[in-house]
Parts: structure tokens; C-alpha cells; sequence
């Protein structure tokens, strides 16, 4: 039976960044790309393009937005990154690996490779914060000893270590959601992404979200985040794709949410 | 590999229990299914029971007139039983088909005993190693002056035969039927209960869990659904084996088994296996339809 690498999210900058530059890996001495689209075009079985011939470099260590209108491609982005959904044409490369040609059983081993978040934290209302968390590790082949070690540590990442008995029920949404990131950070993933991680909440704990989503980035992960959210997106000033209509308009560094021309 | 096995039995259980109404349910519906299955396999039973015990019976019967005598029915014995076709010769004295007569009808004794005499003749009862040699003995029988007339069991056995035979063909078509339909029925229930749990199901994808590991504890749930089915089923049909073997004594009054007796422990076997099958066919279904993307 395969075994996951042991959950150890201590989260150490990796050596490829340099504290003074995180964010622009190309003024950096080489640096591994962990995601790469390259011409990639979806178009789904009713007929609708999603994508048209979209190219995206992710570099270790990258915070980007993803900002968009409705429709203009942000989800499928996601759901490819996720394989929950196959290029028409083009590769997504994810630490070079073609996910387009991935094996079915292969699948899984990628999906936990990525943390992701979404909108809806998906948390299973029975269970925990703790059991929650620890779910990913569990329905992953994880032994018992080092998942609960693994988890007290993501907990204490977003700050829930007093939460950690509760149910997902008696917690705030801001509460629910960094339930979900700790989820998503356990397998100690390469890259993390967030679809529209604060669509749910409200501005202050929209904040709150955004700032443990930085310092996790700070901690060495890789961040995707697809937002509607303007004002954090120009308040944080990292760097910004924007898609309209399945193409990338923009890819700027320390960009706001409009384009300032 | 043992972490996974337990595992997934640990969340099998766990699903069982957390889900009561649907597990309950599912159960039920496995229980009367079962039950169906049961009685469907205990009738069919019965009638091949009565065909084989009808069959196994006499199979020629020479009624013999009043008038012969011992020797003659010693003579007629040993000749018969000489015969290669020939595997068994009983003698039956007009004293014993009295007394055959009284325990088969216990209520007419006193229309017998109205008559001056006792009417029922004495007979040979002879059984054939092969049915269809039946016209050899038969006409060796009508040329000796002690018999009075022979009797064919065989033409009513072939004529019951006839009837056993549709009844079994249409049992068993009834039961492929049923059991389509249960099975249907079985499987979407289980569904039901897997849908319920459709977000747990994409939690573990997204967090990547193996399909192994999203499959097997749904599969050892469905087993177990089918195994509480099975015993719940199965106490049933114990508690109603007392009334089961006199609607077999009533109906199928020539069997002279307890039918039940016999075909229980098989029964059970059959249930419980039916039943685990179902259960773990029903989820493995059910559950696919999440797995394949």
C-alpha cells in the first residue's frame, strides 16, 4: 500500500527564496516552476469555451491572484489544476508533471500534492475540527501516531488549537474556513489554492482569511487564489492574473484588481 | 494494508450507525426481500420434495381378486421378483390397505365398517428400477388369473409431473423477477444512503484518497446491511419454521418430511449469502457512479 510522505507542515521557506524578492521569480536565481499551463484550451461537451490558449507560469514560492468576472474562466482553471477536469488542448504541468495524461489510479497522489479551498469549506458537519483535519490524513493511509502530531501543528497554523474539539456547527465562518485551510495545508502540499476563500464571509474576517493566507505563503506554499474580492486584491498588491472570456488581459506584479493605466 | 482494512471497517461501522434511518431502510427492504426469497425457494422445495417422494413410490400397483390364494401370491411374488426390471415387491393384505385405509381417513371409518365385509382388495406394490419398463410387468401381470386389475402409478406420475413442472418453471421465473426487481430496489436504497454521504465521498477525492479507500468502506457497510438483513431474516423464518411445516403437511399432504427440517440450515445459507451479495453488489454500484470521472 502506498504511503503518503509523513504530514510534517513545519512550513520552511524553501531555499529557493529570497526574503527580499518572493514574488518575482524571474529577477531570482533559477527557481522550480510548480505549475505551468502552457496553451491550454477547454471546451466543454455543450460547446462552451472555457479557456482559449491559456499560458501560466507558477514559481515556488508565487502568491497570485486569479481575478475575473463570472464565467471568464476561473473555476475551470481550478478544476484543471485539480484534474477534476482534462484539457481539450494544451498541458498543465504540475512540477512537471502532465496532469492531462495522468493515470486514473495516479489521481489521488497528485490531490494530495494540492491543498485547495473553496467557498463552501466543505467540512463534514459530524466531525470535529480536529477529526476534520485529520480526515485527509486518515483516508489517505496515514498512521494513526503521526497523523495526530500532524494535526495539532496545521491547528496551530490558522490559530484553532482551542477550537480544535468543537463542531464545525458552533464555529464562525472565518472559524469554518481556516478549518478547511488547516485541511488542505496537512498534507503539506505544493501548491494551495483558494476559490473565492472569502465569497462566504464578511469584510473583517475576509481580512483575517487573506492574512493567514500570506503568512502561510510566507511559510514557503505556494498560494492560487481566485477572488472577486477588489479590495483585498489591491490592498495586498502581489501579483495578478486576470482572465476575460478564457484568455489571460493581464499578468502584472504587485498589481491592484482594475487595471491602473 | 491492515490500517486499510481497519480502517475501513472502523468506517463502515461508524457509516452504519451515523445513518440509522437509511441503514434501517436498507435493512428492512433487504429483509423482505429475503423473506421473499425464502419462502419462494421453501415452496419450489416442496414440490420437487413431492415429485421425488411420488416418484420414489410404488410405481405399479395389481390389485389381486379375493379368490387367490397364498401360493399364488408367493408364486407371483418370487416371479416378479425375478424379473431384472423389477426392484421391489411388497405384499399388502386386504387386513393392512384396511388399516392403510383408516390412517390415511380416519373420519370414514364408519362408512367402511357400515359394510358387511371389507372391500379393499389385497395388492402387489412393485417398483421399477425404470419407470418406462413399466408395459413388461404390467402385461406379464394382466395374463396371470390372480390379478385383477393393474394400475399405472406412472400415468399419474407423468400427469404430476406435468403440473410440478410448470409450477417450478413459473417459481423460478417469478423468482428471477423478484429478485430483479428486489435487487433494483435493494441497490437504489443503498444509493440513497451513498448519496447522503455524496459530500464526504468528495471530500476524500479532494483530498486525495485513493478510490480503494472510498470504496471499501461503503462495500463492508452494504455487506453489513446485508448480513442484519440476513440474521433478522433468518430468526424470522426460525420462529415460523413450527407454521411453515404444517402448511407443508396441509398442502402437500403425500410429503412425509418435515420439509423444513431438512431445507432450514440450507435456507439459512442461502439467505445469508443472497443477502451479503446483494449488499455488496448494491454498494459497489452505487458507489462507482461517484468514482468514474
Amino acid at each position: 500500500m502506498a504511503m503518503v510522505s509523513p504530514a510534517t507542515p513545519d512550513f520552511k521557506p524553501s531555499q529557493n527564496r529570497r526574503p527580499d524578492a518572493p514574488d518575482r521569480p524571474e529577477d531570482s536565481v533559477p527557481t522550480r516552476i510548480v505549475l505551468a499551463m502552457q496553451g491550454v484550451t477547454k471546451s466543454y461537451p455543450n460547446g462552451r469555451v472555457a479557456l482559449r490558449g491559456v499560458d501560466l507560469m507558477i514559481p515556488e514560492g508565487d502568491f497570485v491572484f486569479l481575478v475575473g468576472p463570472s464565467g471568464a474562466g476561473k473555476s475551470t482553471v481550478i478544476k484543471l489544476l485539480i484534474r477534476e477536469e482534462l484539457p481539450t488542448k494544451g498541458l498543465v504541468l504540475l512540477d512537471g508533471r502532465d496532469l492531462g495524461r495522468l493515470k486514473r489510479r495516479d489521481v489521488p497522489k497528485v490531490r494530495r500534492r494540492i491543498g485547495v479551498v473553496f467557498q463552501d469549506f466543505k467540512l463534514l458537519p459530524n466531525k470535529t475540527v480536529r477529526d476534520n483535519v485529520g480526515f485527509a490524513l486518515e483516508v489517505t493511509g496515514t498512521p494513526r501516531r503521526q497523523i495526530i502530531p500532524a494535526v495539532d501543528r496545521v491547528l496551530r497554523v490558522v490559530g484553532l488549537t482551542g477550537q480544535a474539539d468543537q463542531l464545525p456547527g458552533q464555529l464562525s465562518g472565518g472559524e469554518q474556513q481556516r478549518t478547511a485551510i488547516a485541511r488542505a495545508l496537512v498534507h503539506n502540499p505544493r501548491l494551495f489554492i483558494a476559490d473565492e476563500p472569502t465569497g462566504n464571509l464578511d469584510p473583517v474576517i475576509s481580512w483575517e482569511i487573506i492574512q493567514l493566507l500570506l503568512r502561510i505563503n510566507e511559510l514557503g506554499v505556494t498560494v492560487l487564489m481566485a477572488t472577486h474580492n477588489a479590495d483585498v486584491v489591491t490592498a495586498v498588491r502581489r501579483r495578478v492574473v486576470a482572465l476575460e472570456n478564457g484568455r489571460i488581459v493581464r499578468d502584472e506584479l504587485g498589481a491592484a484588481y482594475h487595471r491602473e493605466d | 494494508m491492515v490500517r486499510f482494512m481497519a480502517f475501513s471497517i472502523r468506517r463502515a461501522w461508524h457509516g452504519f450507525w451515523k445513518n440509522g434511518l437509511m441503514s434501517l431502510a436498507a435493512t428492512a427492504t433487504m429483509v423482505l426481500v429475503l423473506v421473499l426469497l425464502a419462502g419462494l425457494i421453501i415452496l419450489v422445495t416442496g414440490l420437487n420434495a413431492t415429485l421425488d417422494y411420488v416418484q420414489s413410490e410404488v410405481q405399479v400397483v395389481a390389485y389381486l381378486k379375493d379368490s387367490t390364494t397364498q401360493q399364488d401370491v408367493i408364486a407371483l411374488e418370487t416371479t416378479l421378483q425375478r424379473m431384472p426390471q423389477v426392484t421391489q415387491v411388497k405384499f399388502v393384505s386386504k387386513a393392512q390397505a384396511y388399516q392403510d385405509f383408516l390412517a390415511r381417513h380416519p373420519g370414514e371409518a364408519d362408512v367402511i365398517n357400515s359394510l358387511p365385509n371389507n372391500p379393499l382388495p389385497a395388492s402387489l406394490q412393485i417398483n421399477l428400477s425404470d419407470p418406462s419398463n413399466y408395459v413388461d410387468v404390467a402385461t406379464y401381470l394382466n395374463s396371470e388369473p390372480g390379478v385383477d386389475h393393474v394400475m399405472n402409478i406412472q400415468q399419474t406420475v407423468e400427469q404430476l409431473n406435468t403440473v410440478i413442472g410448470v409450477l417450478q418453471t413459473g417459481g423460478t421465473v417469478l423468482l428471477v423477477i423478484v429478485g430483479l426487481i428486489v435487487l433494483f430496489i435493494v441497490v437504489n436504497t443503498i444509493r440513497l444512503a451513498v448519496v447522503a454521504r455524496a459530500d464526504e465521498i468528495e471530500i476524500m477525492r479532494l483530498v486525495g484518497a485513493s478510490d480503494a479507500f472510498i470504496r471499501w468502506p461503503f462495500i463492508i457497510e452494504g455487506a453489513m446491511v446485508g448480513l442484519f438483513g440476513a440474521a433478522i431474516t433468518n430468526v424470522l423464518l426460525l420462529l415460523s419454521q413450527g407454521p411453515i411445516t404444517g402448511f407443508m403437511a396441509e398442502y402437500f399432504k403425500v410429503l412425509p418430511v418435515e420439509a423444513s427440517a431438512t431445507v432450514g440450515p440450507t435456507i439459512g445459507l442461502i439467505v445469508l449469502g443472497a443477502g451479503v451479495g446483494i449488499g455488496v453488489l448494491g454498494s459497489f454500484l452505487s458507489v462507482r457512479s461517484y468514482l468514474i470521472r
